[in-house]
């Protein structure tokens, strides 16, 4: 008898709260910003100043969590799946578009689907560049380019992984030049970097602002640059595009809702995303990082991003499974 | 004849056994360039012959009765509230799955007086918590009513 | 040599500010509390608390975030030693005999003598990052693949010195350790392998959770039980300092422990977490008595822990002389110098020579508060282990579940723990060692990239682990050790397994079919 009360008012009182919950104007409780990666990487260290920024603007706490593993698969399905309440957001980098991609190639089921996720903004995009270290003899990409037909499959280049952002940029620049490299890869960003400090490997396509100490100080020489527009910190650097290579590639960050989410409270992100990103404290932040500010409101961002999906698809599909192509 | 080695010798080799079944769908590459099966394989393999080493030299050792599993019945409770730790710790969050757990431990495993129980699940859970996730900003999961 | 001392002048007279000092020791203290966390260690240390660094100005947030990594270190070894679970991977050599050691009511000194090696190790690393960090960080960017390859292989015949019961039994829990190393995703490939659905399996399973369980709570499953509690040992006040013989063995262990632990650690990659267990295994080698290992023998202790600290600042050579993300670890501190608006690069000891000396400075001083707060500490500490047992370890249980979930925010990783702690437990009823499985678990995933990294630098051709000097100097050595540990083997047979140690007293004694 007692039990059967208890369970009754119990269950009252839940439907009330959850009653209660679901009327409240967005945001009533803290904001989860998902970084699925470690700290002090690159989606760690734009996620944080976003968050502040729009904590600000909403004027509700927004709070970075990682949740990291599998190359960020971890975080970004857990956002996928989460509720779309607009409480759980997801700061994702453009290796977004490479997982599931890769997932069908092994014939896995996807940890997510990129229809599980709509965006709400893109933050910024840095064009990768590729250097190559400082003691080897090509100056400018068409050495390179001509060398790499010379020596089919010698020259070797890093990566942070298999599939990962820096190999599938590489990938574009062989099938744009008609040339074949080996590939090295390593187990992040980290990694392929201090590899070609070390003088392992020739070439490295990276985001401009880990290397641009290492550039000034002459152990890394850049050749060409992923973007359509030179970057800012390298106004000689040319682009591939300049070169006469059709290929575009950026490392870009952006934030992401789970689909479902409610059209006002998307509303209310967006807006709040698009006052964030000119917040002085945030550019500020951004500068210290040299990682250019480049705003997209979601529907220029859904249609960027959609290209660049396909785009990694191909290449992804271009690569094929590693172990086949002995 | 049944020694406490011989059988957890078999258990390795068998062990060995599954995950060289498990391997079959990873490709084994070459010599000169292993695939992902390659090493998983010949870990497998060498486990399996380690295994029935220890099989072979397993007649010198105790008999499997000599065992003592007295504290066996402890033990699978403590597992027990690992496991449900598992479970709620997201679901109820950290203070409410630590007081439960401190609860079942301390109540019921250990037999202790109830308001002794009430005070240490209180106290700990509640002052680990401000002390991690309050002042030293480690984050630790808020459940139902932001507990 | 004038220049350093001056430029070292320069260090400290920044870090021994009112603010710095301020920040350093609140870095210590937040990171010994922190490790004291079962399984939080000074990488899941700084990472977490890098966020609340942000506000402060530079040299600030780096020397906090120092102080937090050291803290860590050394609060690590706190709970290695007094209830055996492990603070982080690198401490797990220091249960075994650190552990045996509190059983024996030597828990003071056990504590005291890490603390003393890590202060020791920690500064004369410091003093040689100090004037060796250019010329060391050139030589250590040599090693890529082929060369981290050899260096593991290495680390493998460690294995053959860390236990002291039966061969093919250890052997056989390295070959599960390193078979648990293979579940995740292949780098080279791509390929999930083992994972069974599980996306958080990825990364493979995590060592600290493996080794929380292995050894934290398979022990606490081994006593809880117990109709018996375990005895409480009073420990006077004397009994908390080492005696004297105990000072006498440590000397050594710590100096070998220091250079093993900084040359292992200056290597660009994780390789520094098997500084400790190369120490407790170059120490059992050396020793006179090598059958006290793993029954509370004080090199077991001294040894590691001076290689756990020593290879800590280690990995800050490449990192400070060459802006190369040399490690998780230096690449968080990285990313805090980025944030703060230094880029740090080869040129960051010219163009900032405030941030760099003052870290190095900081360092000194962190060791020293480290000590200082440390050493008395130890009273408090031991007294801890006068709580009754049965009220201990739900507390202790309760602190694994914290420490092991905070690292990755991962419920999993409780999993993980709870299912290693029950195979512990019954690895142990079976008389199988532990260690080698975290040992494996750590080096399998470097061996096979490492291996497979160097074949595709040379196009499948084995012949690159010769060609390459550093590479095949190492493996020469290697085999050459391996070789002169089995001549007596051929020689004079079991006597000298029986001499070093290894041959399990009890086995000898049982031959009933």
């Amino acid at each position: 008898m007692m039990t059967r009360l208890l369970t009754l008012l119990s269950t009252l009182l839940f439907v009330t709260a959850a009653a209660a919950y679901a009327q409240e104007p967005f945001p009533s409780r803290p904001v989860t910003l998902v970084a699925p990666f470690p700290p002090g990487g690159v989606a760690d260290l734009t996620a944080r100043p976003v968050a502040a920024a729009m904590e600000k603007v909403l004027k509700n706490p927004v709070v970075v969590v990682n949740k990291t593993g599998a190359a960020g698969a971890v975080g970004m399905s857990f956002v996928a799946n989460s509720k779309p309440d607009g409480y759980t957001l997801l700061l994702a980098l453009s290796s977004i578009s490479i997982i599931p991609e890769a997932d069908k190639l092994f014939n896995r089921t996807p940890a997510y689907n990129m229809t599980q996720l709509s965006p709400i903004a893109l933050i910024s995009a840095d064009p990768t560049i590729l250097v190559v270290a400082a003691d080897r003899p090509w100056k400018s990409v068409k050495e390179f380019v001509e060398d790499a037909k010379r020596r089919p499959g010698e020259i070797s280049f890093s990566s942070s992984g298999v599939y990962g952002t820096l190999h599938m940029a590489t990938e574009m620049l062989s099938h744009a030049g008609g040339i074949k490299l080996k590939h090295v890869p390593f187990g992040g960003a980290g990694p392929a970097l201090t590899a070609i400090l070390g003088g392992h490997v020739d070439a490295l396509a990276s985001g401009p602002a880990v290397v641009l100490p290492h550039i000034k100080a002459g152990k890394l020489r850049p050749l060409a640059g992923w973007g359509a527009k030179r970057v800012a910190a390298l106004p000689d650097l040319p682009t591939f595009k300049e070169l006469g290579y059709d290929i575009e590639f950026y490392i870009w960050a952006g934030v992401f809702a789970p689909t479902g989410t409610p059209a006002p409270v998307l509303k209310t992100l967006r807006d709040a995303v698009r006052q964030a990103v000119e917040d002085s404290e945030f550019k500020g932040a951004m500068a210290k990082l040299e990682t250019p500010i480049a705003y997209m409101d979601a529907p220029e961002f859904q249609k960027f991003w959609d290209k660049d999906a396909r785009m990694l698809a191909d290449a992804i599909k271009r690569v094929g499974r590693i172990e086949e192509k002995k | 004849m049944l020694t406490r080695d011989r059988v957890a010798g078999s258990i390795l080799v068998l062990l060995a056994v599954v995950t060289a079944w498990e391997t079959r769908r990873l490709p084994l590459g070459t010599l000169h360039n292993p695939g992902p099966g390659y090493m998983p394989l010949l870990l497998a393999l060498i486990l399996g012959l380690l295994g029935a080493l220890v099989v072979l030299r397993g007649g010198g050792s105790p008999p499997l009765r000599a065992l003592r599993w007295s504290e066996a019945g402890h033990a699978v409770a403590i597992l027990a509230g690992c496991a449900f730790a598992a479970v709620a710790l997201e679901q109820l969050g950290y203070r409410l799955t630590v007081i439960v757990l401190l609860a079942f431990l301390l109540g019921v495993m250990e037999r202790k007086r109830p308001a002794v129980v009430a005070a240490v699940a209180l106290g700990l859970s509640f002052g680990s918590f401000f002390l991690f996730s309050n002042l030293l900003r480690v984050p630790l999961p808020r459940g139902p009513w932001g507990l | 040599m004038v220049e350093t001392l001056q430029n070292l002048y320069l260090g400290f007279s920044v870090a021994l500010t009112p603010s710095v000092l301020f920040y350093a020791f609140a870095g210590c203290v937040i990171g010994t509390l922190v490790g004291m966390l079962p399984g939080v260690g000074p990488l899941a240390g700084i990472s977490l608390l890098l966020p609340a660094t942000f506000g402060l100005n530079a040299t600030n947030a780096i020397v906090l975030l120092a102080g937090i990594y050291y803290g860590a270190m050394y609060g690590g070894s706190t709970t290695s030693i007094l209830m055996r679970i492990p603070g982080e991977a690198a401490s797990v050599m220091t249960c075994i005999d650190g552990y045996e050691m509190t059983k024996k009511g030597r828990a003071g000194p056990a504590l005291a003598i890490a603390a003393v090696g890590s202060y020791i190790a920690g500064t004369l690393s410091v003093l040689a990052l100090m004037f060796l960090a250019p010329p060391l960080a050139a030589f250590a960017l040599r090693f890529g693949p082929p060369e981290y390859f050899a260096l593991l292989v290495l680390g493998l015949l460690v294995l053959a010195y860390m236990s002291s019961g039966s061969m093919p039994k250890a052997l056989a829990m390295a070959a599960l350790g390193l078979l648990l190393g293979m579940i995740g995703i292949d780098t080279m490939t791509g390929f999930f392998r083992f994972h069974y659905g599980l996306v958080e399996l990825g990364d493979g399973i995590g060592v600290v959770p493996v080794a929380v369980g292995l050894f934290g709570i398979s022990e606490i499953l081994l006593t809880a039980g117990l109709p018996t509690p375990p005895a409480v040992h009073k420990p006077r006040l004397r009994e908390l300092l080492p005696s004297r013989q105990e000072w006498r063995d440590s000397a050594a262990p710590i100096g070998r422990g220091t250079v093993l632990g900084f040359l292992i650690g200056i290597i660009p990659g994780s390789a520094h977490i098997i500084s400790s267990f190369v120490s407790y295994a170059l120490e059992r080698r050396l020793s006179k008595h090598p059958e006290r290992f793993g029954h509370g023998a004080v090199e077991g202790v001294a040894g590691p822990e001076s290689a756990n600290n020593s290879a800590a600042s280690g990995a800050f050579v490449p990192m400070l002389a060459l802006g190369v993300p040399s490690g998780p670890i230096p690449a968080v501190m990285l990313a805090a110098m980025m944030v703060h608006g230094i880029s740090p690069g080869p040129l960051l000891i010219q163009q900032q020579p405030e941030l760099f000396w003052g870290f190095i400075a900081s360092m000194y001083v962190g060791n020293v508060v480290l000590l200082i707060l440390n050493l008395p500490l130890v009273g408090l500490f031991v007294n801890l282990l006068r709580i009754p047992y049965p009220f201990l370890y739900p507390a202790i249980l309760a602190f694994c579940v914290l420490g092991v979930y905070a690292v990755n925010q991962s419920v999993v990783d409780v999993w993980i723990m709870a299912a290693t702690g029950a195979l512990g437990y019954l690895l142990r009823k079976f008389d199988f060692e532990t260690a080698p499985i975290v040992l494996g678990l750590v080096l399998a995933p470097m061996l096979e990239m490492s291996l497979r990294q160097s074949l595709a630098m040379s196009g499948g051709n084995y012949a690159i682990f010769v060609t390459r000097p550093i590479a095949a100097t190492m493996l020469f050595v290697g085999v050459a050790l391996l070789l002169l540990s089995l001549r007596p083997l051929l020689t004079r047979g079991a006597d000298w397994r029986r001499s070093v140690g290894l041959e399990d007293k009890r086995a000898l004694g049982e031959e009933n079919p």
